[in-house]
């Protein structure tokens, strides 16, 4: 980042003198901005799938396609992860909604079996092209 | 002749007629700054602080920081959202910048701390505020990905006004004659 900024005439920049704390408020400043880039925009690049149920909490990336288990009140939950997206693919549930319901691949998005307890939903970055929020 | 708000000579009228007239050149320097085509709808230089920060040093605390609170409720006048969260959001950020740079100028004369730190400190407080504000209110847990490019825009508008104000401070006559007076 740059330290100088415009200034209406040359004349008037040479005049400004920077004091010690300007500098110190400046660094602090700075150092902060990249400690908080780094803490919001680093790590945790990928999306993960994160299936909850009564049992415990499981956390699977979503980019190693497989097929998981997850073990509910009623029985066992099947999750299917394939190219980036999970769904549910069985279920001990007495009207398969969950199985009929659409895959998940996107963070924030979710998904659940009620009857059996088991609750997945997408976690990690967000991907930057897309839009969070529109305000009107 | 510098002045530090330590050894604030005390106005006759506590800084009321100062403090309007201050809270006067911010409402006409927003109205500037809406005039200027905006990069992005958040980012903003920010004009009517000057007013604020030239007050750190002229202006007793009283009187300062209802110079703060005209200037949120005259600037949510003329942009018409008084009585929207868009002011919520104006007031919590701006007396935080306020007593922020208050605060700084209290600890450290204008020997060791010019316009530009108190500037870019009051700008990322009042940014940094905000965002706090919009992670309770609007956004929730997603705000914090806003953060780091509204401290950023805090970082350079508030250097880029500092820069202008210790320009401007530098060689304004009115300034040197009001810092005269208060010696009288």
């Amino acid at each position: 980042m740059s330290t100088d900024a415009p200034a209406p005439t040359p004349g008037l920049l040479s005049r400004i003198r920077i004091k010690l704390l300007d500098v110190l408020i400046l660094a602090v400043s700075i150092a902060a901005l990249v400690a908080l880039s780094v803490l919001v925009y680093g790590g945790a690049a990928s999306e993960t799938l994160v299936a909850t149920a009564d049992s415990g909490e499981w956390v699977y990336p979503l980019s190693v396609s497989r097929t998981v288990e997850i073990p509910g009140k009623l029985g066992v939950t099947v999750v299917a992860i394939d190219h980036g997206q999970a769904r549910i693919i069985d279920s001990p549930c007495a009207n398969k909604l969950c199985v009929s319901s659409p895959p998940i691949g996107k963070t924030g998005e979710w998904s659940a079996c009620l009857p059996n307890g088991v609750f997945i939903r997408i976690e990690g970055a967000k991907k930057t092209d897309e839009i969070d929020a529109v305000v009107r | 002749m510098r002045l530090s708000a330590r050894h604030l000579p005390p106005y006759a009228d506590g800084g009321r007629r100062m403090a309007a007239f201050l809270a006067a050149l911010a409402f006409f320097l927003s109205t500037i700054e809406y005039m200027l085509p905006r990069p992005v709808p958040f980012m903003r230089l920010g004009l009517a602080n000057l007013p604020i920060l030239l007050a750190v040093d002229l202006l007793p605390f009283g009187a300062y920081m209802l110079l703060a609170l005209v200037k949120v409720v005259g600037m949510s006048v003329l942009t018409g959202s008084l009585f929207s969260y868009v002011a919520l959001f104006s007031l919590t950020g701006t007396l935080a910048s306020a007593l922020v740079m208050r605060g700084l100028r209290f600890m450290a004369g204008p020997r060791a701390l010019s316009y530009i730190g108190l500037c870019v400190a009051g700008a990322v407080a009042s940014n940094m505020v905000q965002v706090a504000l919009a992670r309770i209110f609007v956004f929730g847990p997603s705000a914090r990905l806003m953060a780091p490019a509204f401290m950023a825009f805090g970082l350079v508008s508030g250097l880029i006004l500092g820069v202008f104000a210790e320009a401007f401070a530098s060689r304004s006559v009115w300034l040197a004659r009001v810092r005269d007076e208060q010696h009288d």
